[in-house]
């Protein structure tokens, strides 16, 4: 039984009058102190509920019985809407709360949500009278703007008498677990695509003949050409039989790099470089795998985390799931992570980088080992610069001086042969990797 | 290079074309910016840094909520209380005479009684003043006020007399009746004044969407029946211990009549020692009740009946 501040006052006005009382010898100041201490024992009996420390037995040994008898006999469920869901989603969620005693409770109920969830319809907090042998239904919709792995739970339980001196709580251990997915913008063209292609047929045209669906060009028929490739027109035209060559469809290999030193989350909670970077890298991953390339992913902070690469939808999946994980931890440099993928990955292959560029002393090392193995190397660099200053949290002399040193960075990444680009806040990701390509 | 005679002007081939290729710059933005060095009103966030009093008491003392108008069950709740206040400032005036207490002590010492008097009468009034204004306008610091000035006019020698100056009864069970009136209506006061707040928190939570509150009217209810039961309780309560002296001596006169009648006539048992006896025997009571786990016991038989 827990005392609130307003029985602990009544409390001790009540003890203070008592001995006031016996020293001034007053009957009046006594009779309040007595009315004041039945008040608070009245409310005691009525809540109803033993002391647990006075029980002389240890926390470990708490029972169900020893959580307060009156809530020993209600129970939650609850249910969501979706376990998945992309940034600025909703999940709807329905608690069911059911008192399985004879005798009817004023419960306060209060469902825990993380801390970055936002209600948009209903409310986790519920004043409410449950009648004997009832259960009633609590529901309520969350808005889920920010990525990551996040746990609904607890169902705090608290009974109190009717004057709020006395309260008992419970914590039901009914948790529910839901991932929120970086959103990801809709991209109609990367401009990144491999020189050097896999054997396997993709969508990405790499100007080259061979199997394919767009037309490439016209040659003379050789023998064994299939024949339904001669180009009939042509042969009326030229007078020998000329064959349709097409342009050679193929799948690439794509490896995303992300940044998630601790120096990526700097910025507000909802607009940082890692943000930025985990949404842009959804967005990538789900255009790339939507052509049937091939996507990995690589995301250092205190450690490299690797996905290998893969096709489809559950690559995809993977991917999110990895990404919505995401922590802004240590500060593993780039050098390490290159060490670490080049020998794994096929010459030639596009590798994209998404980092905020600061802290990190082995970028311009990193950058000349990937291009001098001839990879097509893009940057996407989200500046913290820009999301400290649009905060006010930078001052205009410290913004142009950082600002300055990154743009000296930046240019020398370009003088390596990468495709670099300072992706200010507001700018779309395809704006971005268009201006990146130099379109 | 330009060539000679031919305008390198290009401005004409955007005209009605808007040409955009990036968001707009944040190097605009920043040539544009002052060059104060004072930091932004909201670049820091608003944290209240609790006071000493604060600090003490784990946080504010009063409710520092803005609260939205008074719904029907507040205004029900205040017009009680304030009822409840009424009684209690008579009462008050009934039972608290002006004699023991130190601002009439300072008077007479000067030989102006009847300044004393004044105080006397002005605490009271700045009591109920505080009270209405607390009540009506839902202000905790006036409410807090209020329940001070009317602990502080009680705070006098009595002697272990119950003497009401205002107001002569001879019979010492009305005595003890008016007593234990005005120390319930004190209690009850504190508690309705407390709801009033409690309640317009509740009320204001209601209707920000932050609390969602079902079937109000049974929460109320027990609200309801719980102010009158409970008085009632404390008032059997007050009354037991400070009609104590009587029930010992009925109860031991069933065994021997001297002895009841040197109790009822004891001296110790009339003054206030004897209610802090009686207090101490049925709080002892109690005690034994809480320490058998008999309110656990009970509410488990009741939990469990099918």
């Amino acid at each position: 039984m827990a005392w609130s501040r307003k029985s602990a006052m009544f409390g001790s006005l009540a003890i203070a009058l008592y001995l006031l009382g016996l020293t001034l010898r007053n009957h009046q100041l006594v009779t309040v102190a007595v009315v004041l201490l039945s008040f608070l024992t009245w409310a005691a009996l009525r809540a109803s509920h033993a002391d647990v420390a006075a029980s002389g037995r240890r926390m470990e040994e708490r029972g169900e019985e020893e959580a307060g008898v009156s809530l020993s006999r209600l129970s939650a469920m609850r249910k969501l809407s979706s376990a998945r869901v992309f940034e600025d989603g909703e999940v709807d969620v329905t608690l069911r709360v059911q008192n399985h005693s004879p005798l009817s409770k004023v419960l306060e109920v209060r469902d825990s949500l993380p801390e970055v969830m936002r209600i948009k319809k209903g409310a986790n907090y519920i004043l409410m009278e449950l009648g004997p042998r009832r259960e009633t239904l609590i529901e309520y919709t969350v808005e889920c703007p920010l990525r990551g792995f996040y746990t609904i739970g607890p169902v705090c339980i608290r009974i109190q008498d009717s004057f709020g001196l006395f309260h008992k709580e419970k914590e039901m251990h009914v948790y529910d677990d839901f991932l929120v997915f970086p959103k990801t913008e809709d991209l109609k063209d990367a401009f990144v695509k491999s020189k050097v292609p896999k054997i396997f047929t993709g969508a990405v045209n790499i100007r080259q003949p061979g199997p394919g669906s767009e037309f490439y060009n016209l040659r003379e028929y050789i023998a064994g050409d299939p024949m339904k490739a001669i180009n009939w027109a042509a042969y009326a035209r030229a007078g020998k039989l000329m064959v349709n060559e097409r342009e050679r469809d193929a799948v690439s290999d794509i490896i995303l790099i992300l940044d998630s030193r601790a120096v990526s989350e700097t910025g507000p909670v909802s607009r940082n470089s890692l943000v930025y970077g985990t949404r842009a890298a959804a967005s990538l991953a789900s255009f790339f795998l939507s052509r049937r390339d091939s996507v990995g992913l690589v995301v250092y902070g205190d450690e490299v985390l690797s996905v290998d690469r893969d096709t489809g939808k559950k690559q995809l999946y993977v991917i999110l799931t990895k990404l919505a994980g995401a922590m802004a931890r240590g500060e593993t440099p780039l050098q390490v992570v290159t060490n670490r993928i080049l020998p794994h990955i096929n010459k030639g292959s596009p590798i994209i980088i998404l980092s905020c560029l600061e802290d990190d002393s082995t970028i311009v090392n990193a950058v000349r080992d990937l291009r001098s193995r001839d990879f097509d190397t893009t940057v996407l660099s989200p500046s913290s610069l820009e999301f400290e200053f649009d905060a006010r949290r930078l001052d205009r002399t410290g913004y142009e001086v950082l600002k300055t040193e990154r743009d000296i960075l930046i240019s020398e990444l370009r003088g390596l042969g990468a495709f670099v680009m300072d992706w200010e806040p507001d700018m779309l990701l395809a704006t971005a990797l268009s201006g990146a390509r130099g379109f | 290079m330009a060539m000679k005679g031919v305008s390198s002007e290009t401005s004409h081939l955007y005209d009605g074309k808007v040409v955009r290729a990036a968001a707009p710059s944040r190097k605009k933005l920043a040539a544009k910016m002052t060059s104060t060095h004072e930091l932004p009103d909201d670049a820091i966030p608003e944290v209240h840094i609790p006071t000493f009093v604060e600090s003490l008491f784990g946080g504010p003392l009063v409710p520092k909520m803005k609260f939205l108008p008074a719904d029907k069950m507040v205004q029900t709740l205040q017009m009680l209380s304030g009822a409840v206040m009424i009684m209690l400032g008579v009462l008050t005036w009934i039972v608290t005479p002006v004699s023991g207490t130190v601002w009439f002590a300072a008077a007479d010492l000067i030989g102006a009684e009847f300044l004393g008097l004044g105080v006397h009468l002005l605490i009271l009034l700045v009591g109920l003043g505080c009270g209405f204004w607390g009540i009506f306008s839902r202000d905790s610091r006036f409410l807090l006020a209020s329940y001070v000035l009317f602990i502080l006019i009680s705070l006098r020698f009595a002697s272990s007399k119950v003497t009401f100056e205002w107001v002569e009864f001879d019979d010492g069970l009305i005595q003890k009746v008016m007593l234990v009136a005005y120390a319930v209506l004190l209690v009850m006061y504190m508690e309705l004044t407390n709801g009033v707040v409690r309640f317009s928190m509740l009320d204001t939570s209601i209707r920000t969407g932050e609390v969602y509150v079902m079937n109000v009217k049974k929460v109320l209810n027990k609200y309801h029946i719980s102010l009158v039961v409970t008085p009632l309780i404390a008032a059997g309560v007050a009354a037991i211990t400070l009609m104590f002296k009587d029930i010992i001596a009925d109860f031991v006169g069933l065994f021997s009549e001297i002895s009841a009648t040197r109790l009822d006539e004891s001296v110790e048992l009339e003054s206030v020692y004897g209610v802090a006896l009686g207090t101490m025997i049925v709080f002892l009571i109690v005690a034994v009740v809480f320490a058998a786990n008999v309110p656990g016991r009970i509410q488990k038989i009741r939990e469990n009946a099918d």
